[in-house]
């Protein structure tokens, strides 16, 4: 029961259009091309010798292939998981739903930088479990560890781009209308709600993908003891020993490197495969839900979902918890041995105002990419524009540090040591996550409405306010939710780029990394989480609200479960 | 005045404002970054009009080696020179602090006498070991039994038959082996010290032949309009009074006797040849990784 695809005809762009297209046009040269170009000299700087020189040196090809390995499999994993369990927390019989919902997001809100740490206090050695009931994972040094670590990471992405995806998206009454006319829950899922659905797992498989290509933290941390490496941590190693100018080349070679991967997937898929994907509705009638009846099957999966949310997210929290909460590393997470001293070491005065440099950051990157990714996602609508998108995400390929060295060559001696130069690279970084997210839902704008709005004397400001932001609202509220946690967590690049007064949150991330006193970096994280939690909480209950609007009325729901 | 430098937050910082206090007037900005940073920024620096520090107090003399090779340093002594060991001096750079790698094992674990017995069976997977492709100070460890004999890079290949398991800082090793995930594990002296006295359950042991030693060297940079608040800053830090207030902070200092973390007595140090490694790094790095990966 797919919808055919979109076709595009030859229109005329109007004014406004073609001024937004300019300024699209301009931020992308500037915060992409301008800092991959200046990064493509210094690679070819040494006469374009580190190229062989990094392709010949021994294990480049095994790492390679590792980032490769990981890149594909966490994806293939993310994406389903974030669907099924967006799929499921959409029905309203589901047993717990809104604690389920919650727990399934949270592990966006932990830090990458304490994930490794957090999970091997969880299931390592001498971890929680193996202090209890003595179960150990003996595999989580190492690749299975990995990918699990980043699927946990990637799925409340995923699940919250399907939660964005179905309230623009699904169409309740064709899925009924499958139902009534005798197709199983199956079936239905499989010919109506998953094709429709079809941009939104697109968008969900390439950020996954170009997100693990450049990993760092959980490659390093759990790859390490086993002498897994990666294309990531092999450039950390380089930049290690970056005061030898061949190393350092050798470390933008290899970042650019990733940029070429992240391209050869993204072009095709962007300019050849997107366009196919979409659908328009065929009448207004987005998102929401339809009534299911409680089935068995519905709280076995609600209990499989809980026991997923028990592992995968509330066993490693406590364990960062405790060990934010634990005087000193070693001793037992008993009440004798609790302090707030960490608390108290992590939130000094300079910390403090850190927090709050790099709360108006994430804030003021939150609204700038919400606005921009929603502007280049509607300039997709033409071939030009899907190309600028894709140029977009090749800046999120780039790891940080090398983003942020293009980014210093290119504007330090203007912006250097100012808060604007740290903000640029969080446009630059992160604008494919705003975009992609909006995208998924540009294809169903109702363009007959918008054209009725001006035709019956609505101006461009009163129409896009009554007739896209509200159609929009889901994916612009996920959008700015995406972009504020990742500014907020953003440590490589704001910890290259600061300068005395310009402080991040990053800093004194790295301060207490260094000092090797894991408590405080706990309390750090823990500090923040509860930051976002307090940020995140009201804008989530705007998505699920703004959401809710699109069900179909209960009344004509029960009318229709019972018309089958 | 413009500092860039890896050396501890609370380090720096203490000496910044002794600095900043005997010094009327004068400001020092801080780029504060572990080493990988701090190289990316002097690299990008060296790409938009020249190195925009007046000063760099690195972690390990081999990243000083570096930018000194690029020119980047400028010829540079302290005033008290003299108090100083010649070991910790190069005609451009000069040692501050001290970073020494020892090993730290469980509370109640069997302790080695010699870096020699970490390969013996009584340690057989219960090893963590720093990589010396993260860390500078680990790559110190390995520059040092490279090049010593009876060691040589075929101490790194018994320590895996022994199955050491490689973690990435040093730091991450002492955790580990507070954790009780390993029950002994090699790490800096200072932050065993630090956290001993916090209440974790660790030992510190100074095997024979010695802690390595691994120097945190400052110098003055070539940058045009060079401050003259520069050289002061870096004459301060290896005075006697800079060294004496990093010392206050829990760091090893080169002047001897000015206090700082426990150094036992009978505790014996060994340090590697530093300007040898800088030429052979690489090859040694490379030897590690094929046996360790990575």
């Amino acid at each position: 029961m797919a919808e055919p695809a979109i076709t595009h005809r030859a229109r005329i762009v109007p004014r406004g259009e073609q001024a937004l297209a300019a300024v699209t046009v301009l931020a992308i040269v500037g915060l992409v091309v301008v800092p991959l170009t200046r990064l493509t000299w210094v690679a070819v700087g040494g006469g374009g010798s580190s190229i062989m020189r990094v392709l010949r040196a021994p294990g480049f090809g095994t790492a390679a292939a590792h980032s490769l390995e990981l890149a594909v499999l966490v994806p293939l994993l993310a994406v389903p998981l974030g669907t099924g369990i967006a799929l499921l927390l959409r029905r309203p019989d589901v047993p717990g739903r809104g604690g389920l919902r919650v727990l399934v997001v949270l592990p966006l809100l932990i830090p990458q930088f304490v994930l490794g740490y957090s999970w091997t206090q969880a299931y390592g050695r001498a971890g929680f479990t193996d202090d209890l009931v003595g179960v150990r994972w003996t595999g989580l040094n190492g690749p299975a560890g990995i990918v699990v670590v980043l699927v946990v990471d990637a799925a409340p992405i995923c699940y919250l781009l399907n939660t964005v995806g179905l309230a623009t998206r699904a169409q309740p009454q064709l899925e009924l209308a499958a139902r009534a006319s005798g197709a199983t829950g199956w079936t239905a899922l499989r010919t109506v709600t998953l094709p429709l659905l079809r941009p939104v797992l697109a968008a969900e498989f390439v950020l996954t993908f170009v997100a693990t290509l450049e990993s760092f933290a959980a490659p390093q941390v759990l790859g390490t003891p086993v002498g897994y490496s990666t294309v990531t941590t092999r450039l950390y190693t380089d930049l290690a020993f970056g005061s030898d100018p061949n190393s350092f080349r050798d470390a933008v070679t290899l970042a650019l490197g990733l940029v070429l991967v992240a391209a050869v997937i993204l072009v095709p898929a962007d300019l050849v495969l997107a366009p196919r994907l979409g659908s328009r509705r065929t009448r207004q009638s987005p998102g929401g839900t339809a009534l299911r009846r409680r089935s068995a099957g519905t709280a076995i999966m609600a209990g499989l979902v809980g026991a997923y949310a028990a592992f995968a997210v509330l066993l490693p929290t406590i364990a960062l918890v405790a060990a934010a909460l634990t005087r000193a590393i070693g001793l037992a997470p008993t009440p004798s041995n609790w302090t707030f001293d960490n608390f108290r070491a992590a939130l000094d005065a300079p910390t403090r105002s850190a927090f709050a440099h790099s709360l108006q950051l994430a804030v003021l990157a939150a609204f700038a990419l919400t606005l921009l990714g929603a502007v280049l996602a509607a300039l997709e609508r033409h071939r030009p524009g899907r190309l600028l998108g894709t140029v977009a995400m090749l800046s999120f390929a780039v790891p940080g540090s090398a983003l942020a060295v293009g980014l210093l060559i290119a504007y330090d001696r203007r912006l250097g040591g100012t808060l604007t130069l740290i903000l640029l690279a969080y446009l630059a970084k992160f604008w494919a996550l705003a975009h992609r997210t909006v995208s998924g839902a540009v294809d169903r704008l109702p363009a007959g409405e918008w054209q009725a709005a001006r035709t019956s004397g609505a101006g461009p400001i009163a129409a896009v306010r009554t007739v896209w932001l509200p159609a929009l609202a889901p994916a612009l509220i996920g959008a700015w939710l995406l972009v504020f946690v990742s500014a907020l967590h953003e440590v490589t690049m704001s910890s290259l780029l600061y300068s005395t007064g310009s402080e991040t949150i990053a800093v004194a991330v790295l301060n207490s990394q260094e000092l090797g006193s894991i408590g405080t970096t706990a309390a750090l994280s823990v500090t923040l989480t509860a930051v976002l939690l307090a940020v995140v909480a009201p804008a989530w209950l705007l998505l699920r609200l703004t959401a809710r609007r699109r069900d179909i009325p209960a009344a004509r729901r029960r009318e229709l479960a019972h018309a089958y | 005045m413009t500092l860039y430098t890896c050396a501890s937050a609370n380090v720096e910082q203490a000496v910044v404002t002794a600095f900043e206090k005997a010094h009327a007037g004068a400001t020092v900005n801080v780029f504060r970054a572990p080493t990988g940073q701090l190289n990316a920024r002097v690299a990008a620096d060296a790409r938009s009009g020249g190195v925009k520090a007046d000063v760099i107090w690195a972690c390990d003399p081999l990243t000083m080696h570096g930018y000194d090779s690029q020119g980047l340093l400028r010829a540079w002594s302290p005033t008290n020179a003299a108090d100083i060991p010649s070991a910790y001096r190069t005609p451009h750079f000069t040692g501050i602090a001290l970073l020494y790698m020892v090993v730290v094992v469980h509370s109640g674990a069997v302790a080695p006498v010699s870096w020699a017995d970490l390969a013996k069976p009584q340690f057989r997977g219960t090893v963590a070991l720093p990589s010396p492709t993260f860390a500078a100070s680990a790559l110190g460890l390995l520059g040092y039994f490279a090049s010593t004999p009876g060691y040589g890079v075929t101490y790194y290949k018994q320590l895996k038959s022994n199955g050491a398991v490689q973690v990435n800082a040093p730091a991450d090793a002492l955790t580990g082996v507070e954790q009780g995930t390993y029950k002994a594990g090699v790490t800096l002296a200072n932050a065993a010290y630090t956290d001993r006295k916090k209440g974790s359950p660790i030992e510190v042991v100074w095997p024979r032949p010695g802690g390595v030693a691994i120097y945190g060297p400052i110098g003055v940079t070539t940058k045009k309009d060079v401050s003259p608040l520069g050289e002061q800053f870096a004459s301060y830090a290896a005075s006697g009074a800079g060294q004496k207030v990093m010392a206050g902070q829990g760091t090893y200092v080169t002047i001897p006797g000015l206090g700082g973390p426990p150094l036992p007595s009978g505790a014996a140090t060994v340090a590697p040849d530093w300007p040898s490694l800088f030429g052979s790094y690489s090859s040694v790095l490379a030897k590690y990784t094929g046996i360790f990966g990575g």
